[in-house]
Order: structure tokens, then sequence, then C-alpha cells
């Protein structure tokens, strides 16, 4: 770990305006001590956010608004989350552990960094962390890497549960910095690798994740989200599925569906969604919906199993949701 | 073939902070690929931070550099050890912690943000001679054999009771999956915290 | 007192320690003026190092020294075979794997020495290591499957540690290991230190399972530091390190091949198995040992053949050789079993070895039959669809199966003290570890069954080295060994306490003959009076009578000696996913008289987990430049909470006389042999799919 300086700050324009260049925002931790620990992340000055009053989930007619230092676990125990958006609250109790949980905030869960075993070891080459220094997963360990939205530079997965479930439901962040504020969709915020890895958001410099908003979808009350992974807890997705169905009758009218693990960012599926509106919910039409989800999607050599499981992870989450064998 | 060495630094360079990471936001070096020798280049000594805390209903303080965590400001500050170092990764639980009364893993918790905020250990949770009741209970049903996870299985359990996540053996086993142990208690801390939350009511 | 103790369920003595966290592990004694090691490793996989760049970590705050082998500590040589690295640290240039350590830092702060570490560089000169492993050849036989299984860490919960300390020439050294002599001996060696002036201190070991049997190179090291530096030196490994410096189970390829009647007696069974051993460590694993004793066959030939790779020490872990080997003959009698349209128990059952196959040697006591039909009727194993794929639970395919669990049986020698107090209270200590095994909680009901006294009023000492050499933690002879000691050293301390007795002119039996003088659940009477010892020994203001006993090495010949068990097993794999989940888990073990039911319990089920990680989760990548791919314990899986099930472990408990008095066996192995074999099998019976490669992860059923 390099040296720094810490600082602590109590609102969002002292936070914003302590920022420069080198700084890097805490909240909980789990992803910036730990990288910090591991030479991945080296800020010289770290600014303490914690005491910021952005904790609050309030809903109105704009939606739902997680605030960015909400944590994991209140926010997954939060009665307006786990009745309007189930898909929220069980992404959320998927992830990682109840510590981390109790640890982590929102904005930071949506900025956390890629479980590449690379990325985090600074003693092999990685584009994301080193810009032209090589990419050994494209040749090496890639069990657990992405098969969509890859690139020869990259090929490692977001991590975020949380994210996958947000962008199928087309949550926004909210920023702000020393020169305003702005809304930012999910679906523009996360950027795919191509040849700059280490561009992973389009977040400006000194710019400080405020809150989460959800805009309302009445039927999101209809949703889930579910994580394939080897062990049974505390590790992170293979492959997940985040969805949501309209249902009118056994007809579903609408869907959202977004999957986790196989991305390099949340990714979400509009065919997928566009197959299984007006279909009848069927394991069938599950199925040829799914099929969908793997348009171009890339395989390296130990990961083609995910385009399977994908498939299967989005038919099995519609069957348990909808009750369908 | 001589090749030359990585180095951590060599290869850490400044891009890694470009991205952002944990909510960071902050204006970051442009992407460049560190070339100089950086092994000729001394840290800064990190700035330094002083607190006080409460831990186990006494007051410490610690004038450290801020890169100190508070699992070891507990263990080699404070020697406070009943707190493991078990990956220093929030990979394994064995450093849980309660900080105003939530279990957080104490590894990835700079010291620096504890100021002013109570922190209980294993160490704590005893009243004189007489164990809590998730202490007796670990004891009853053997629920540890190397002892070195037990103290963070203990504060979750302790945790996991007051959160209410007692009600059955799946729940117990979901709630207390952050903590690897590799012994294989996990049937013996199941009943544990069954037996516990019973002696406490809220099973 | 009139009922043993022995077989009771008695809880961990040193649990009220272990749930305050008042149990002192080695990293976490804090000494005065003590300085923190933090230790660099090799980045590539084999060559020579040509040059060290340490000037920026010497130039750090609060640095105190930077060794590499161009400023090493000097170590001599290391003697003797305790399966750990053939050399010790920093002596020469050459690297023989990735994650060797090539240097340590020295600081005043965990902190300063770690962050000054990441700034010593290396130039090597690189050669291409050999990483390759060998798969085994094909058979020929009724089936004559080849199996495979992955590189496997222990990772105990507390990585390896070391504090030392010097006072002028006298080293007292706080370091978790599995036997202090092991300790005692190497830094003899290593140090050039005699080993009078060494005094190993580790009463608490936070698991080993084989991994701190090897001292490793951090604890010679940190020794020498603290000398050099002339002040204690605290090192403790990283999680990362720990996959590197320290040893591992090798990977294994392993043919198994039957030959069967249409009646299931199996006229031949050839087991070969291909190793991979490191170049830099001594232990070589042997799998298809198991083959040898586990099934009566017409004739049995096994082999094995090693790999020399250039990777991290490989050395013993827990059933070294079994767990490996039972997975796959266990797998093979499954296909056998399916192959002759068999039932797989029916199959164990027709072949099994009334005697030490090969011969007509007897066992010393075998009740594998009794695990068998016991297990059976409690797991249900008669409504087992004999067609695979047949049984579901929603979306979910369920399979049972099972193994047979062997492991053998032993008894070295150890040497004991048991000391009686004035305060009604003894004390048996010798330098046995407990790692979590029970070995403390046996040492005091051992000690109060021979003594006639409450558990209560007996305590343990363990884990220092001047204390009286007991057996070390391994091999799963701790409690038949150091058990048996207990008895000699309580007798001989009756012994002393009645000579004590009749000698001492204040005591009421002075002048009487020893003979006339009988002990009985702690009282001493002889005609008409009895006292205590407690109140003998105060009365006569002695503190403690305490006496030696030796117990030798095993040398009854003509009998084979081993623990069994059968091991059953359910589990589901979904549909879809085809995540597989162990739902259920039994065991009916065969191990001798048990001293503790209760940790003995826990053992077992610990074998058993650490079974199951083997068999769907653990599996270290090993890359082609000598690079452990997932060396951190979020990529390299172990079990948790979630993943098991509740788990019931039922002893049979028939005391085996032929090994010892009280006739114990050891049972630390035993639950990992089979556990692997057994959940492959239920995958089978589940999904009708076969998979002879670990970890059976959902990739491989989908």
């Amino acid at each position: 770990m390099q040296g720094f300086d810490y600082t602590a700050a109590t609102t969002v324009t002292q936070a914003v305006g302590a920022a420069g260049t080198g700084s890097a925002y805490l909240a909980g931790g789990t992803t910036l001590v730990d990288l910090m620990k591991l030479d991945v992340m080296g800020p010289s000055t770290v600014i303490d956010i914690n005491a910021l009053p952005l904790t609050a989930v309030t809903t109105d007619s704009a939606g739902l608004h997680i605030g960015a230092l909400a944590r994991m676990s209140d926010v997954a125990a939060n009665t307006q989350v786990t009745s309007a958006f189930p898909v929220l609250s069980q992404a959320l109790l998927a992830s990682a552990s109840p510590q981390i949980r109790n640890m982590a905030s929102i904005g930071g869960n949506l900025l956390q960094r890629t479980r590449c075993d690379y990325f985090r070891d600074v003693t092999v080459s990685c584009n994301k962390r080193s810009p032209g220094s090589g990419c050994p997963a494209q040749t090496g360990a890639n069990r657990g890497h992405a098969i969509l939205g890859t690139s020869t530079s990259c090929a490692a997965t977001h991590p975020s549960d949380l994210a996958v479930a947000l962008t199928a439901l087309g949550a926004s962040v909210q920023l702000q910095s020393g020169s305003g504020t702005r809304q930012v969709a999910l679906s523009d915020f996360y950027v795919e690798p191509g040849t700059t890895p280490n561009v992973e958001n389009t977040l400006q410099a000194g710019e400080l994740i405020t809150g989460v908003l959800v805009p309302p979808l009445p039927w999101a009350t209809n949703s889930s989200y579910l994580k394939i992974r080897d062990r049974q807890s505390y590790e992170f997705a293979l492959s997940s599925a985040a969805i949501a169905v309209e249902m009118s009758g056994s007809t579903i009218t609408a869907a959202r569906v977004a999957v986790g693990g196989v991305g390099t960012v949340p990714w979400r599926l509009p065919a997928v969604e566009a197959a299984l509106q007006g279909q009848t919910a069927t394991v069938a039409n599950f199925t040829t919906a799914a099929a969908k989800a793997v348009t171009g999607a890339k395989t390296l050599a130990d990961n083609a199993f995910k385009v399977t499981l994908v498939q299967r992870a989005i038919i099995r989450a519609l069957s348990e949701l909808l009750g369908v064998s | 073939m001589p090749t030359e060495g990585l180095s951590r630094r060599l290869l850490f360079g400044r891009a890694a902070a470009v991205s952002a990471g944990l909510a960071v936001g902050a204006p970051l070096a442009e992407p460049t690929t560190e070339t100089a020798d950086a092994a000729t280049i001394a840290p800064q000594d990190a700035g330094t931070v002083s607190i006080s805390c409460t831990v186990n209903g006494k007051t410490k303080t610690l004038t450290a550099d801020a890169r100190v965590t508070l699992l070891d400001a507990l263990r080699e500050r404070w020697a406070l050890t009943s707190t493991k170092k078990g990956c220093d990764r929030g990979q394994c639980g064995a450093c849980t912690v309660l900080v105003d009364g939530r279990r957080v893993l104490s590894c990835l918790t700079l010291a620096a943000t504890v100021n002013g905020h109570e922190v209980t250990t294993t160490g704590g949770l005893a009243s004189g001679s007489t164990l809590s009741p998730v202490q007796q209970a670990f004891i009853d049903n053997d629920a540890m054999q190397c002892g070195f996870c037990t103290s963070g299985q203990i504060m979750s359990a302790v945790a996991l009771i007051q959160e209410g996540h007692a009600g059955s053996e799946a729940e117990i086993r979901e709630w207390m999956s952050g903590n690897l142990c590799r012994c294989g208690c996990y049937s013996n801390i199941v009943d544990a915290v069954t037996q516990a939350a019973a002696a406490q009511g809220s099973a | 007192m009139s009922t043993s103790p022995i077989g009771s369920s008695t809880s961990r003595v040193d649990g009220v320690l272990k749930v305050t966290g008042g149990a002192k592990y080695a990293a976490d004694n804090m000494l005065t003026n003590m300085a923190y090691g933090y230790l660099v490793t090799s980045t590539v996989g084999k060559g020579t190092i040509s040059a060290m760049t340490t000037s920026g970590a010497l130039a750090s705050p609060g640095v105190l020294a930077v060794y590499t082998p161009f400023n090493p500590l000097k170590l001599y040589a290391y003697g003797g075979d305790e399966n750990d690295e053939f050399t010790p640290p920093l002596q020469d240039k050459n690297v023989r794997y990735r994650g060797q350590v090539i240097g340590m830092v020295v600081a005043e702060t965990f902190e300063q020495a770690r962050d000054a570490a990441a700034l010593v560089t290396a130039t090597y000169s690189t050669q291409t290591p050999v990483t390759a492993m060998a798969k085994s050849a094909s058979g020929s036989g009724t089936v004559s499957e080849v199996y495979n299984t992955s590189i496997v860490h222990h990772h105990a919960m507390e990585p390896h540690a070391t504090v030392a300390s010097w006072s002028g020439t006298h080293l007292t050294i706080y370091t978790a290991t599995q036997g202090t002599p092991l300790v005692v001996s190497r830094l003899s060696h290593a140090l050039g230190v005699s080993s009078a002036n060494i005094h190993v201190v580790n009463p608490y070991v936070g698991g080993a399972f084989g991994g701190k049997w090897g001292n490793w190179a951090h604890t010679p090291l940190t020794a020498a530091a603290a000398q050099a530096l002339g002040r204690p030196v605290k090192t403790v490994l990283t999680r990362e390190q720990v996959f590197t410096v320290v040893g591992h189970r090798p990977n294994t390829s392993q043919t198994v091949s039957l030959t069967a009647n249409s009646s299931g007696t199996i006229s031949a069974l050839k087991h070969i198995a291909t190793v991979s051993k490191s170049n830099s460590s001594n232990f070589t694993e042997n799998p298809a040992s198991v083959s040898k004793s586990t099934y009566a066959a017409g004739s049995i030939s096994t082999a094995q053949t090693p790999v020399s790779m250039d990777i991290p020490a490989t050395t013993i872990m827990r059933a070294p050789g079994e767990a490996n080997g039972s997975f796959a003959l266990e797998s093979a009698i499954d296909e056998l079993a399916v192959a002759l349209n068999m039932d797989p128990l029916a199959l164990r059952q027709k072949n099994y070895a009334k005697t030490v196959p090969g011969g007509s040697t007897p066992w010393s006591s075998k009740h594998l039959a009794e695990c068998y039909t016991t297990g059976a009727g409690a797991f249900g194993w008669s409504q087992r669809s004999a067609k695979p794929g047949q049984v579901t639970n929603g979306d979910w395919l369920v399979g049972l199966g099972m193994a047979t669990a062997a492991y053998p049986a032993g008894r070295s020698a150890s040497t004991l003290m048991v000391r009686l107090q004035n305060d009604g209270t003894a004390v048996v200590s010798g330098t046995g570890s407990d790692a979590g095994t029970g070995q403390a909680t046996v040492f005091a009901i051992l000690g109060a069954a021979a003594l006639g006294i409450p558990v209560a009023q007996v305590s343990a000492e363990l884990g220092d080295s001047t204390l009286p050499t007991a057996a070390n933690a391994g091999g799963s002879g701790s409690t038949s060994s150091n058990g048996t000691a207990v008895n000699v050293a309580a007798q001989a301390a009756i012994s002393a306490l009645i000579q004590l007795a009749i000698s001492n002119t204040s005591s009421p039996f002075h002048g009487k003959s020893a003979s006339s003088v009988t002990y009985k659940n702690g009282n001493l009477t002889s005609g008409s009076t009895t006292i205590s010892f407690g109140a003998l020994l105060t009365k006569i203001n002695v503190a403690g009578v305490q006496a030696t006993g030796t117990s030798a090495k095993n040398t009854t010949s003509g009998y084979g000696f081993m623990s069994f068990g059968a091991i059953f097993c359910e589990v589901q794999v979904n549909k879809w996913t085809a995540e597989p989940r162990v739902t259920r888990l039994l065991a009916v073990m065969d191990a001798g008289t048990i001293v503790d039911a209760k940790t003995a319990r826990s053992q077992i089920m610990g074998g058993m987990i650490m079974g199951i990680g083997q068999a769907l989760l653990e599996g270290t990548i090993l890359e082609s430049d000598g690079r452990f791919a997932n060396a951190n314990l979020a990529s390299y899986l172990v079990p948790v909470n979630a993943d098991l099930p509740h788990i019931d472990v039922t002893f049979l408990n028939y005391p085996d006389t032929i090994l010892n008095p009280i006739g114990m066996r050891g049972i630390g192995e035993l639950g990992i042999v089979g556990a692997a074999g057994a959940v492959a099998n239920a995958i089978y019976n589940a999904t009708g799919k076969r998979v002879r490669d670990l970890p059976i992860t959902l990739d491989k059923l989908l």
C-alpha cells in the first residue's frame, strides 16, 4: 500500500472540493482498501465520505431514490425495495457476505472493480491496470471470464450483482462534481473495454455518485434475481439473471432481462425481452427467448460453458418466478 | 536470456486508479505506463491520523499512519488479539467485529474511519467469567476445532441473532456463510447459533 | 469415580479460551520492541537471480533491514526429512519455483515492512519451468478408467506465523507447528544452534492438516533476522504466500482397472498413479497404496510415477495418498457396479477383505461390515434407484452414493508427564500438538480415567518443546501413541506418590511398605487410613509429585492395523444450471475406542467436509509459467456453511486392544478418505454423468 493522506468530508460540496489528482473517495472500503493493499490502487489522498448525508431511501413520482451511501444490507432489507423491486433486494442479498453488505455502499458497489485474478496481481500484465501491458486471461485461466462485450484487450467480468438488477430496471446514477450535477443511465455509464479497458465508466474526474434513481415499474413487483456459482454462497457469479415480468393471464406482456457474470459490463438483453413479449409462459418459449442472450458471444478456452449456462439461468429464473416447469 | 523481473510498482503505475474504484470519482493522473525504476522511489510515509474509539467499552486512542486497518490496530497496536487475521482480503471472515453493533470486516476497515465509533470484539463479550450465550453455545456444541476462525464466527453469530436471521437452519447457514471454517465445524456452528438464539428468545 | 470418562461426550477443555479469544496463537505474541518481517517472493517460475534492487526499500521509513541472496542471513543446510523444502532460503540465487522466498524486509511496523517489500525488485535469468502434468495411460479390464485430481491446498485458517526472540544464545520461538520437536530439530540444523538452546512454544495451532509439519522458509529466516537485529521479529505469511511458501497436495492422474466376473468377484485390481512432485521438496504421494488394503481381489498391483516439476513444495496433506487414491478407487468400484448391474454396496460387500488383501494376515480389529449395514439402514440406501437420473425434487436431480473409508492405524513412541498437585488437580503434559484435533481434551480425559478423578480436575499442557517428547500430530497417530503414554505416566506418578507417602515423615503412611498402600480414584489407602492425594500433598507440604512415562512404538506384527468406515451421500444437481449440492451426509466409522465422542465427531465431519471441498470446489490452477492462477480465498474455493447439510456421524466403538490397551485408533484422516468418491458416485446416480476429474464443477455437468 502506498502512503496517503486521509481526510474526512462532511458535505458533498466539501468532498468534491477536496478531490484532486490522485485522490479517491472512501466509503465502505471493501474494494478500495482491498486493492490498495494489493497495490492495484494507490491514491495519494483518501477522502472519507462516510459522514455525507447520502443514506436515505425514498420513493416519489420519479421512482425509487437510493442514496449512494446507503449500505447494501440496509437497502436489501428496505421495505420500499423488497415490496416494489424484489430483484434489487435479492441481488443485494446474493452479493458478498453479511459483513461486507454491512460495510459496502450502493455507490461503491456500482464502482467495484473486476475480480479478474490477473487484474488483482501486480506481478503480471493487465491492460486494465497497466494499459498496453497485455491480457494474460486471453490464453490463461479464464473459466470465470466474460463472453459478452469482450475484446482482445480484456475479458474481465463486471462483478456487481446490484448493477445487473439496476440495469434490468433502467436505473440511473446521479453524479455531482465541482461543476454541477448530472444523471446518467447505467446503460450509458458502463463502458465496454475495447482497446481501453482501463476506462470502465463515464465518470468524470472528481465526480461523486450521490444516488441511484430507479424509475417506476409497477410490474417489477414480479421480479427476481438468480445467481449461479460453484459455491452456494459468498462467491461472485458464474452467471446470473435479473428478470421482471408483466403477465396477463398466462401471457407475458412485458419483460426485463439482464445478466451478470458473463459480460464485461452489466448486460441488458433487449432481444430476449422482445422475444418473451406476447408469448405464453412456457419453458419452450423461455428457451427460444434465452437463445437470443448469447448473440455475439465470444468464448475463451475455459469459459465456453457460460454460453449454455447463461441461457439456462434465464430459463430457470423465468420458470421459478412464473411457476412454470 | 536475461529478463527484467516484474516489479509490483512497475506494473502498478498510476493507471490503476484511472477508471475509479470504490466510490472513486476523483480526478486522477492520465493513464501512463510507468517505466521509471520505481524501486528507487521511496514511498511517502503515510499521512498520520489520530483516532479515539471505544473497544469493548474502553476508550482506545491511536496516532499512526493512515494505512493502519482496524484489524492491525486491534492486534498490533492495542494487543487485542482475540480478532484474527485469516486472509487480510475480506475473503474469510476471521476478522469480523462489531462496529456500532453491526458486523463488519476489520481487515477492510481503515482504523481512521472508526474514530468516534464503538467496536466490540470477542474479547469483550463475556461478563467477567460468565460467558455470553453464544460463547457458551459454541462450547456446548463443539462449534470449533482449531479455534482460529472462532472469534469471527462468534461475532457473526452474535450479530446474526440480533439481525433476526436465526429463523431456520437454512437461514443460519446462509447468514453464517461469510465466515470460513477449514476444520469443518459448520453443522455444529448452526447448532450453536440455534441454541444461543433460543436462549435469547429470538429463535 | 465409578464411570470412566472414556467415550463420554466431553466439551473441549480449551473451549473457554477459544471462545473468548484468549487462546494465544503464534501471531498473537506481542513482544517488547518487536519488529515485523515481510517476505518477498519470486515472480518467475525458474531461473537465477542476477540482481536485486533494494535501495527503495532500504530508504523507506522504518525499515531495519532487507535480506536477499545478495545480502543473506546465514542459514546452514537443512537436515532430516521433514516434509519441508530441501533448501534453506536466500543461500543461493536459484529460483526453483514461482512464489519462492527471495527476500525479507524487516521494519518497525507491519505496514512499513509490507510496503517496503513491494519496492524490492529482482532481475532474473529465466529458464522454462517444467509444469506439465502427465496423464496416466489407459488400462484394460471389466472397467478401466483414468481419474484426475487437482492440486489442493490445506489452507488452515491460521496463516503460518513465526515470532522469534533471542536472549543471548537462547532462542524462544513461537511458530505454528504440528510438533514443537520438528521445529527444534530443523532450526538446530538451519541456525547452527544447539537444540538445547531452542525453545519452541506453540500451545494453540490454528489448523494444520499436514501443512504445518514443515517449518517452511519464514521460520529460520525470522529466527536469523531476530538474532541479527538483536530484537524480536514477527513474520506472518499473507494468504497468497500460503499458496507457495508452504506445501500443497499434489495433483494426480490415476488409472484403475478392475476385472470381475458377473457375480462381482474381483479377480484383478490394478491401480497406476501418476503424481506431481516438486523439485524443491522430498515428499512423493502414493495414491495407489489405498488399493492394497481396501478390497479383496485375486491379484492387486499398484504403481506410481512421480512427475518432477518446478513448483512449490509438494507435501503431506490430510490422508496423503488415500484422499486422492480413494476417489479413483471408489469411483472405479461404482463404475464396476454399473457395468455388472449390481448394487455398489453389495459389490463392496462381495469383495470384503476379511484378511489383509494378498494373504491371510488378520486384521487387529475390523468391523467395516457393520459400518456398511448400519450406515445403509440409517441412510435409507435401499431407497436408491439403481438407474441414474430417476429421482427428482422439483427441478433438482437427486442421487445417492457411497464409498469405503480406510486409513492405516499406528502407534509411535511417546513420553508424557503426569503431575499430581496439592490442590487435588492433575496435569498431563507433553510436546504433542492440538491443531483442533481435541488432543488436549483427550489428554485430560485419559488422565482422568487413569487417575480416577473427574475430567474437570485434569488439565493438559501441549505445544512446548521443553515438555516430554510426545508424538507429533500427524498420520492419525496422536491419540493411539500419546493416549497410551498417558496411562504409563499416570501409573508412574501414582508410584512416585506412594513412594513419597511412605518416605515422608509427616505422611500418615510413613514407614509402611509400598505394597500396602493402594491408590484408587484419587485416594491413597492403607489399612483404615484413606486420604486424597491433594490432602496428602498439602499435609506434607509438597506442591506436587510428577513422573514421566514412555509408551514405545508399536512392534506387534502379524496384524493389519487400519480404521474403516462407510460414507453415504445424497447430492442434488439442478436440472437447468447443474450446480451440485450435497444435501445429506452420513458416516459410520470403525475407529477403535473413541475417547471423546464430541470432539471425535467434529473431526470426522471436518474430514468429510474437506473431502467435499476436494470433490466439488477446490483446485489450484497451475499455469505453464509456474504461477498459481487462483491463489486467494475468493478464487480458490473452500466450502462455506451453506454448502453443507447436517451431518450424521456414528462410531461403532470397538476397542482395538491389539494396537494399544485402551483400543484407540486415530481419526484425523479417516473422514476425508472416501468422501470425494461418495460425492462423485452420488452425482452419477443423480445425473447419469460420470465425472472423473476433480473438482466436479457445474460446467462438467451442464
